[in-house]
């Protein structure tokens, strides 16, 4: 991409500064795209099998955008697989064996390794699509539980299409134990399994238990034979290399190289190389690239070593500089598909870093090598990857806000989210006290906590909490009540063209046009509230139950606590703490739904329900009135109105105890209660009939835990504080479920808010926006989002994207490339441009 | 006005209450715009704050055409147009109707009662932002010290509950009526807008004298009381009318013989015309609807005579918009013009 073209910009946008040519050589290789010579997208490999798969599809039912692709990406990545020599014995050994070895297979002796010019990191090549290595019969078993009417395929795509949601057993989305990886390497984790594999009793070592950690033990000497493989390549090009500076970084890479990742790390460069190889191998392992597998609090654990090598004479901004290739790193997770190009809003894969925060008894854990991250990050902006994550909390120090907001100031928003740990921490309390896991979460860990992907909390190295694999839309409950257990609309499939005739889907809660009272349309919408969700428990059960059985990585499950306890593979459930996460969407329509139903209908009486439903099923045409009273003149959620928040907190009280009843039968994960959305309130805002909040059929719905579109017409602190109280607010006796902070939602609600740029014109508003931070600390939710835009900036993007391809906006913590992501989404990232009612 | 003379004054009228205010004072605020003004500056940025009575308006962007409004005046005030709906202001008597029967709140009653505690209820739920940032509440409008019963009951609770107040006021009031709120006052805004008592007269209908009077009133207050611990200045910055280095230089003057020590600082506001709309929305003719924004360097000069005439440099602050000067963006001062909106909240100074 050309910077050249900068000063043609009308409005200038955030550029990299302060790049070393060796980095700016690599960051420019990188936008080159499909342009560059050596790229890291899929490569598909096979056992030969005629029945043989690759492609993992449960793990994308999650995202609707690829259910009409489903049968093309798994046909193609066979057909393009490449055979691999198999052992004799291979069929022979149990499946987490097989593929153990199969994907080591690959990686190391077919995949090709690289360095790139000046790079300071080895490790390049890992998207791959592997073999499930399954034999005939359980092949033919997944094929009758994917395929056909009562597939799971089938049924993802029915929930999607009728409004409810979508819901699949989704690959990473986790924080590794990479702490202790650097800390005792790979020959720690790999004398560690196989101690617990030699107290085994003999029949457990011949039974699954037994299977699973040998097929531990094959993928925990991956990462040392691959090393290996980088160690002599960089061996080769130090002797090739006439640069005497080169020459020697190639040297001590290496050296670095033949020790780590199986011995522990020493050096600050040997503990970040380790750590891209243990990252990259999981991406390997899950045929998963990057996704939501995040690094945790990196500035604490890479701590040790940054004091190590510091103290010893590395140059500060020579670690910096192999931070910086590491996040160059980071971003070729994005090959996989690069032939595809960008298309929505795929961009943002999220392997996020966490930044800061609190530490144990409530200090802060502010050091110098999270300033680094957050120079390195200021450096190299606009770039996705890693995402940043920066907690604040009540004892986070001025100078850490100050960097913060002086970086919102020069980026187009935030370069990071921020997580704000009373209110997060309050919800692990929360998950804690629901699932009987204080021996794991509690008050002396809790601060340990790290978030996933964008915002969504768990705990790390042991904890798979399913982040975005269930999401559901709770306006659909509403959508029931009104019509009694049935669809207001019947489904026509766009493909078809044919109309299915509506059915009793759901529970009869009755004849809504003669409920008399407000209570009894409650009662039905709670109703079919607990439908929506045992139907939502019940779909995933479909995904999970056949990852458990036929996908496995053995590899992963090295990385994360409570696998080789059980001898379990993480897609069993192996996990320590292992819930499934129940992400809600459309919470501002539903509640505002809510409102305007009461408020129209029961309150003033401005119209009956049935003209109400008439009116919804027509999409408002000929009920322009009404629909102007249900948006304008009925109460919403997001003005700090203690009534309409008061609703809020109803309807987020009973979806989530709820929420907390069910269970996985395959893996017993409970599930737990979160607010994400990702960009499904776009999507399924085509899907969903017209709602009693005023929106037709077509517009989007509301966002996480946002107000809906335009209905924060109180400005940010109002904002704020409905979306504090809706989470639960603070307890006035001081006991809440953390100190006196309350939180229903364990993952964390994604709140995202744009201010105008003017908010941080001069030092004295940036004091402000501190200071606002700091109330948002007190009053506001778990996560924030900052998006510092102007409209007109916006529109001039729109019209002329070729000028704006660095333009960085970040919808739900999600972030992309404004230019690419769809005119819906540019359209309503401009709608929310202004809090003033101007 | 003779609200000022009741003593059970319970409600006040308000037109707006403007939450995370960054421009009316020192950190976050709340401001509270009351209406009615005694000045009748003719650049007025919120028309709707000088007449003190309730007062409807149309906004045409929000309209569904529904006629509602219509049907519901009991005095047939309501005309429907080729450009939409018109209000014959002489019939009008801001009852209030029409609004309530609208369903696109495009029909806008402005002005509303509140009760003292119904307002506080209102005000205090931003209290830990005002606390994080040294912020509080602003009464502004209109003129602040109008409604004095109101205000000054409403700033006492206020301070009883620990919160920073600040008032803007225009200065041309009854002394009995700063009597009343300044001992619940932390900050006094105060504007200057017009050295000259005779352009005073012209651009606002009254002179200056009491105006300047009052403020020499306050600054004898403040030295004999506790409250209020501050004065800053505000002058709005006219084309073709208070925008003149005469002007700048003779209220700086002032400040410096006056004033002294007393003020924190001396904003210099740009004019801006984003109350375009509000005018013909009202039914006002505005004599600023074509004049040209100042440019970043008419302001810069401005500022430069008033830190020379006012003696303490460092008080001298200026903000507001500026024009665009689109050949000029690819730089860093470029982008800075391009975001040089900053919209002052309050009425009184614009």
């Amino acid at each position: 991409m050309s910077t050249s073209a900068a000063e043609d910009f009308q409005y200038q946008i955030k550029k990299p500064k302060g790049l070393s040519p060796r980095i700016t050589w690599l960051r420019d290789f990188y936008f080159e795209g499909v342009k560059r010579e050596w790229n890291n997208e899929f490569t598909s490999w096979t056992t030969g099998t005629p029945w043989d798969i690759q492609f993992n599809e449960t793990a994308f039912y999650i995202v609707p955008e690829t259910y009409a692709l489903m049968q093309t990406l798994r046909s193609s990545f066979k057909m393009a697989a490449r055979e691999v020599d198999l052992p004799k014995n291979f069929w022979s050994w149990s499946l987490p064996e097989r593929r153990a070895w199969f994907n080591r297979e690959v990686i190391v002796n077919h995949v090709p390794q690289e360095i790139l010019p000046g790079d300071l990191l080895a490790g390049a090549r890992f998207n791959v699509q592997t073999s499930f290595c399954l034999g005939k019969e359980d092949a033919r078993k997944y094929d009758r539980l994917i395929l056909g009417k009562n597939g799971a395929r089938a049924k993802v795509k029915w929930f999607h299409d009728h409004g409810y949601g979508n819901a699949g057993a989704t690959s990473g989305h986790l924080i590794p134990g990479y702490e202790r990886a650097l800390r005792i390497g790979w020959k720690g984790i790999h004398a560690d399994i196989e101690s617990k594999y030699s107290s085994l009793s003999q029949s457990e070592q011949k039974g699954p238990r037994g299977a699973q950690l040998r097929a531990m033990m094959t993928a925990a000497t991956m990462p040392r034979e691959l090393a290996k493989k980088y160690a002599r390549l960089c061996s080769e090009r130090a002797a090739e290399e006439s640069d005497s500076t080169r020459k020697s970084e190639l040297e001590q890479m290496a050296q670095n190289l033949e020790r780590i990742p199986w011995e522990p790390a020493q050096t600050f460069w040997e503990a970040v190389q380790a750590l891209w190889i243990n990252h990259m191998l999981i991406m390997t392992d899950e045929n998963y690239p990057g996704a939501g597998t995040s690094f945790g609090r990196i500035d604490q654990y890479l701590l040790p070593y940054w004091e190590y090598s510091t103290s010893r004479g590395m140059d500060r901004e020579f670690g910096k500089e192999i931070l910086k290739c590491f996040w160059i790193h980071c971003n070729t997770a994005y090959d996989a598909m690069i032939r595809n190009g960008p298309d929505g809003i795929t961009a943002g894969f999220g392997q996020l870093i966490t930044l800061s925060g609190m530490g144990a008894g409530g200090t802060d854990m502010t050091n110098d090598l999270t300033y680094a991250m957050l120079e390195v990050i200021d450096e190299m902006t606009p770039i996705l990857e890693p995402k940043p994550n920066v907690r604040l909390h009540r004892k986070s120090p001025d100078r850490l806000l100050d960097k913060v907001v002086d970086m919102v100031s020069t980026s187009q928003g935030a370069p990071f989210l921020l997580n704000f740990d009373e209110r997060s921490m309050a919800g692990m309390m929360v998950e804690a006290e629901r699932a009987g896991l204080t021996r794991l979460i509690n008050e002396e860990n809790v601060h340990d906590y790290a978030p996933v992907g964008c915002m969504e909390n768990t705990m790390v190295g042991n904890d798979r909490s399913g982040t975005v694999d269930n999401n559901i839309n709770l306006l659909k409950a509403v959508e029931l009540a009104l019509a009694g257990g049935r669809d207001l609309l019947p489904f026509t499939d766009p493909m078809t063209g044919k109309t299915e005739k509506i059915k009793q889907d759901g529970p009869k809660t009755g004849d809504a046009t003669r409920f008399k009272t407000w209570d009894e349309f409650w009662m039905a919408y709670a109703v079919q509230t607990r439908y929506i969700i045992e139907r939502c428990v019940s779909l995933y059960e479909n995904s999970e139950s056949i990852r458990a059985e036929f996908f496995r990585t053995p590899y992963l499950s090295c990385l994360v606590k409570g696998c080789a306890e059980r001898g379990l593979d993480i897609t069993q459930g192996g996990a320590e703490i292992g819930f499934t996460t129940l992400e809600a969407v459309t919470f501002a329509s539903t509640v505002d739904s809510l409102l305007a139903i009461k408020y129209l209908v029961f309150d003033k009486g401005e119209c009956t329900m049935d003209e109400l439903i008439q009116a919804l099923k027509a999409n408002w045409q000929g009920h322009e009135i009404l629909q102007a009273k249900a948006k304008n003149r009925a109460p919403k959620y997001g003005r700090d109105d203690d009534e309409a928040d008061e609703m809020a907190k109803k309807v987020m009280d009973l979806w989530t105890d709820e929420t907390w009843k069910h269970r996985t039968r395959s893996t017993n994960r409970q599930f737990r209660p979160g607010m994400l959305s990702w960009n499904y309130w776009v999507g399924d805002g085509y899907i969903l009939p017209a709602s009693p909040d005023g929106r037709p059929k077509g517009q989007f719905l509301s966002n996480a835990i946002c107000p809906s579109n335009g209905a924060d017409i109180n400005g940010p602190t109002a904002n704020s504080n409905s979306v504090g109280k809706a989470l639960g607010g603070r307890s006035h006796s001081g006991s809440g479920d953390w100190r006196e902070y309350c939180n229903s939602l364990p993952n964390g609600a994604s709140h995202t808010m744009t201010f105008n740029p003017s908010m941080l014109r001069d030092p004295e508003h940036k004091e402000k926006f501190k200071a606002f931070l700091r109330g948002y600390i007190e009053n506001g939710g778990s996560s924030l989002q900052i998006n510092m835009l102007d409209p007109d900036m916006l529109r001039d993007a729109q019209k002329n994207p070729q000028n704006y391809r660095h333009l960085l906006v970040r919808i739900t913590g999600y972030n992309a490339y404004f230019t690419t992501v769809g005119r819906e989404l540019q359209d309503e990232v401009i709608a929310r441009l202004s809090h003033s009612k101007l | 006005m003779d609200a000022d003379t009741n003593h059970h004054i319970s409600e006040g009228t308000v037109f707006e209450v403007q939450r995370m205010s960054t421009e009316d004072g020192p950190g976050i605020r709340t401001t509270v715009f009351m209406k009615g003004c005694t000045l009748k500056c003719r650049w007025c940025h919120n028309p709707e704050s000088i007449s003190p009575e309730p007062q409807v308006h149309w906004m045409g962007s929000r309209c569904i055409g529904c006629r509602s409004c219509i049907a519901a005046c009991p005095l047939d005030a309501l005309l429907s147009g080729t450009d939409g709906i018109s209000i014959n202001r002489d019939i009008c008597n801001g009852c209030g109707i029409c609004a309530e029967a609208c369903p696109s709140t495009a029909m806008e009653l402005l002005g509303r009662k509140w009760t003292v505690d119904a307002l506080i209820d209102e005000l205090v739920k931003d209290r830990v932002y005002f606390e994080k940032s040294g912020g509080g509440i602003t009464i502004g409008g209109g003129e602040s010290t109008l409604q004095s019963s109101f205000v000054s009951s409403l700033l006492q609770k206020l301070r009883g509950k620990g919160i920073h107040t600040a008032i803007d006021t225009c200065g041309q009031t009854r002394k009995e009526s700063l009597d009343a709120i300044l001992p619940y006052t932390d900050l006094v805004l105060y504007d200057i807008k017009e050295i000259d008592p005779e352009k005073h007269k012209a651009f606002t209908g009254s002179g200056n004298e009491r105006i300047l009077n009052n403020l020499i009133y306050l600054s004898e207050y403040l030295k004999s009381h506790a409250h209020p611990g501050e004065i800053w200045i505000r002058t709005p910055l006219i084309p073709d009318a208070t925008a003149r280095e005469d002007n700048i230089r003779g209220i700086g003057r002032f400040i410096a013989t006056h004033l002294g020590d007393l003020v924190h600082r001396w904003e210099l506001l740009s004019f801006n015309n984003l109350c375009k709309d509000k005018y013909l929305r009202l039914g006002l003719e505005w004599d600023f609807r074509e004049s040209e924004l100042l440019s970043k360097e008419d302001m810069e000069k401005f500022a430069a005579i008033a830190m020379e005439a006012v003696g303490h440099p460092e008080i001298v602050q200026w903000s507001g918009m500026t024009k665009l000067e689109l050949d000029d963006t690819s730089d860093k001062r470029g982008r800075e013009k391009q975001y040089s909106v900053k919209k002052s909240n309050s009425c009184s100074t614009l």
